[in-house]
């Protein structure tokens, strides 16, 4: 089973850039993948076991739902529902621990999916490349423009 | 079991209690010192930052005091040993 781990410092408080990522329905005003976000039936956005629709900038859709989300700890889960992409079993963890050497916030994002032996490398790269590395610089990118 | 002698002839022994080379993780635990702590138990953690091929590192700790001294241990624990033990790390890998 595919096991992504990616993380980064940025240079901002943890609390800056948890009012960025704790909005689940806000990674589409950052997330270099992502076009639109919507967030199904009306639910808010930090109601655990509510459900994320992206279009994607290819066109693309997903949904994905909020598993679980902690202010206390600064993490958020979420899983997969639908892709285009033959991933399967996808959970991801987002957490911020801050570091207190220059009032910084170290990020990690990790997920385990499941993938077709044929695909799985190709997805891995995607997944740790395109989203989580992509992720940090536009969430670095944002949190700068923001300041 | 190590026996430090401080710069300023202070005596420090601690014990070992969990080194773990896969997790990066160690803790120890202060038996004596003239600090007045008690229950010490400080833990000591790296995690890798992928991006840049990085470390992170934290160094925590719990003990207990009296009440008083509460403010001027946390202080000098924090800022003294373990913000100096970081950049003494830092000269040491650079970063």
């Amino acid at each position: 089973m595919p096991h992504v781990v990616k993380s980064t410092i940025l240079d901002a408080p943890t609390q800056r850039v948890w009012e960025a990522l704790r909005d689940f329905n806000g990674h589409d005003r950052w997330h270099p993948a992502v076009a639109t976000s919507q967030i199904e039936r009306a639910q808010a956005s930090d109601k655990i076991g509510c459900v994320r629709r992206f279009t994607l900038k290819d066109g693309s859709e997903l949904r994905e739902k909020l598993l679980a989300l902690s202010d206390a700890e600064q993490t958020f889960s979420y899983c997969l529902l639908d892709t285009p992409i033959p991933m399967f079993n996808y959970v991801a963890y987002v957490r911020l621990l801050p570091v207190t050497d220059g009032d910084r916030a170290f990020c990690r994002w990790e997920s385990r999916f499941t993938a077709r032996p044929a695909d799985a490398e190709r997805i891995t790269r995607m997944v740790a490349q395109d989203i989580y590395q992509g992720g940090f610089d536009a969430i670095r990118r944002h949190l700068k423009e923001a300041a | 079991m190590r026996d430090f002698r401080l710069r300023n002839g202070d005596r420090i022994r601690e014990k070992l209690l969990g080194p773990s080379d896969y997790d990066m993780v160690c803790t120890y635990s202060i038996l004596e010192s003239p600090m007045g702590v008690e229950n010490y138990v400080a833990t000591l953690r790296l995690t890798p930052v992928t991006d840049g091929d990085k470390t992170f590192m934290e160094w925590s700790a719990e003990f207990d005091c009296s009440a008083e001294r509460e403010a001027e241990l946390i202080n000098t624990i924090g800022a003294g040993v373990f913000q100096g033990g970081f950049d003494a790390l830092k000269r040491a890998f650079g970063g």
